[in-house]
């Protein structure tokens, strides 16, 4: 008798602290996403298609950044592969100089003040993340330097088609990494992803000079 | 190179060439950029802003409850976002300060939003001169926002999903760029969120003089910024999106002594 009255005393208790605590992640969740859905405004409304989350955005947005499981990353990357498709012209490599210009443009499709951004086409946004020819300074470093990529890996076929995939969609290597899915976002363009492999490849480009 | 690389690259020239600093010749230009702050002006234009009779209402600010009591400044901004049950919403300082200016002075809501972001190298909007105000009232004191009601613990939670959200052309969410210490974007120092001393100096310095638009920008403009370069659609002004990340950022900056206005690139 004397113990089922502290039995419910103590379950009183719980559900009194039990107020006291944080929603469970699925209510946060469900919480989050009513807000990111009556938040955000555009010029467009298709445009508001931007906030929602593909499969491999859900996986890849973990609470403070924990692991993946084996079977998230497999997914992640098998997605990202099944992403990629290739230049109409066969070709992984075009023109380095267009795609120095590219890797120094950050700019494009950004919305501010009603509009978006008007531009012929996108920038490359390599700079804002990776150091890129030898002794420039005003280059990130959230990724890894990219001076002399080429230099360093040679100009095979081989590693044209890795760095072609790398950058139209870097989760097929690196699943969730910090890099965005430029091609497979359609960010850049398979053309314009040719021009950045011949930047980063090609010897005569900066990034490869000493 | 875009222009500004260049002055850079001289200041780090002409501090290498010294032969005085060796780790970080870009802390000098931050330094100095910290020593003469012209957010200042902006004070008084808010204390202006706080105490003139104003709106259709023809009232000052001064009965405007910032959770501490009507008119009470002091220490008020160091418990924002928190929750407010006349409105029975969480309020971080700006949507509060427009629910004042629409109840005690009588401004149309919507119209005071379309100007709280000032264009850059304009005299700035109403909004931030207030918002500086009000928190540089409790400059000295620590960073102190609370849990306590459930309202501000969804907040919280939401507002900690939606820094790890990734989505958009980018892939990014608040983390991509946020989540490292020493890095950076082109020359543009980033800071670690998930640190809790970086955290801190970030809580305790908004608002703040932005030396590239000429103004005073505030938190929620902060936000909105960040947004645009992840090229995401345009964050709505005292949105709940925004005021869950400012609750998690705030939140976990608490002990950060407030000192504004900070200055910013």
């Amino acid at each position: 008798m004397k113990n089922s009255a502290w039995t419910v005393l103590g379950t009183v208790a719980l559900i009194v602290t039990g107020c006291a605590t944080f929603p469970d992640h699925a209510t946060t969740r469900q919480i989050a996403e009513k807000m990111v859905g009556e938040d955000f405004t555009a010029p467009q409304p298709a445009q508001l298609k931007r906030l929602a989350q593909d499969r491999s955005q859900q996986i890849c947005s973990k609470i403070g950044g924990a692991k993946l499981t084996q079977d998230e990353a497999a997914e992640v990357t098998r997605l990202a592969r099944d992403s990629i498709r290739f230049p109409s012209s066969g070709k992984y490599a075009g023109d380095w100089k267009r795609g120095n210009a590219l890797a120094h443009d950050g700019a494009g499709d950004r919305i501010q003040f009603g509009k978006l951004e008007a531009r012929k086409e996108n920038g490359g946004l390599c700079q804002n993340c990776h150091a890129l020819a030898p002794g420039e300074i005003n280059v990130g470093n959230v990724g890894p330097s990219l001076t002399g990529y080429g230099a360093q890996r040679g100009n095979s076929e081989a590693i044209a088609k890795y760095t072609y995939e790398k950058i139209y969609n870097a989760w097929t290597y690196f699943p969730c990494s910090n890099m965005p899915r430029l091609g497979a976002s359609g960010h850049l363009t398979p053309e314009q992803i040719t021009h950045l492999v011949a930047y980063l490849l090609d010897p005569l480009s900066p990034v490869n000079k000493k | 190179m875009p222009r500004s690389g260049g002055v850079i690259t001289a200041l780090a020239f002409a501090f290498l060439s010294s032969g005085t600093i060796a780790a970080d010749p870009l802390a000098v230009g931050r330094q100095m950029l910290m020593e003469d702050n012209p957010g200042e002006l902006w004070i008084d234009q808010g204390k202006k802003l706080f105490h003139n009779k104003r709106g259709p209402k023809n009232a000052s600010l001064e009965q405007c409850n910032f959770g501490l009591g009507a008119g009470k400044l002091e220490g008020a901004s160091v418990k924002l976002p928190r929750y407010f049950a006349d409105t029975g919403k969480v309020q971080d300082l700006e949507s509060r300060l427009l629910t004042c200016m629409e109840q005690l002075q009588g401004f149309q809501r919507n119209e005071v939003m379309k100007r709280a972001i000032s264009r850059a190298g304009s005299n700035g909007s109403d909004i931030e001169a207030l918002a500086l105000y009000i928190t540089s009232r409790s400059n000295g004191m620590k960073m102190n926002v609370t849990l306590d009601h459930p309202k501000e613990r969804e907040m919280y939670k939401a507002g900690e999903y939606l820094f790890y959200r990734r989505s958009g052309q980018t892939d990014f969410a608040c983390v991509q760029c946020h989540g490292e210490s020493d890095k950076r974007i082109r020359l543009q120092d980033l800071v670690n969120m998930t640190d809790q001393k970086q955290i801190q100096e970030v809580v305790s310095t908004w608002p703040a003089y932005r030396g590239a638009h000429f103004v005073v920008r505030t938190m929620q403009w902060r936000l909105y910024d960040c947004f645009w370069q992840m090229r995401l659609p345009e964050l709505k002004y005292e949105s709940d999106t925004s005021i869950a990340l400012t609750m998690y950022l705030h939140y976990q900056g608490n002990g950060a002594v407030m000192k504004v206005p900070g200055f910013k690139r």
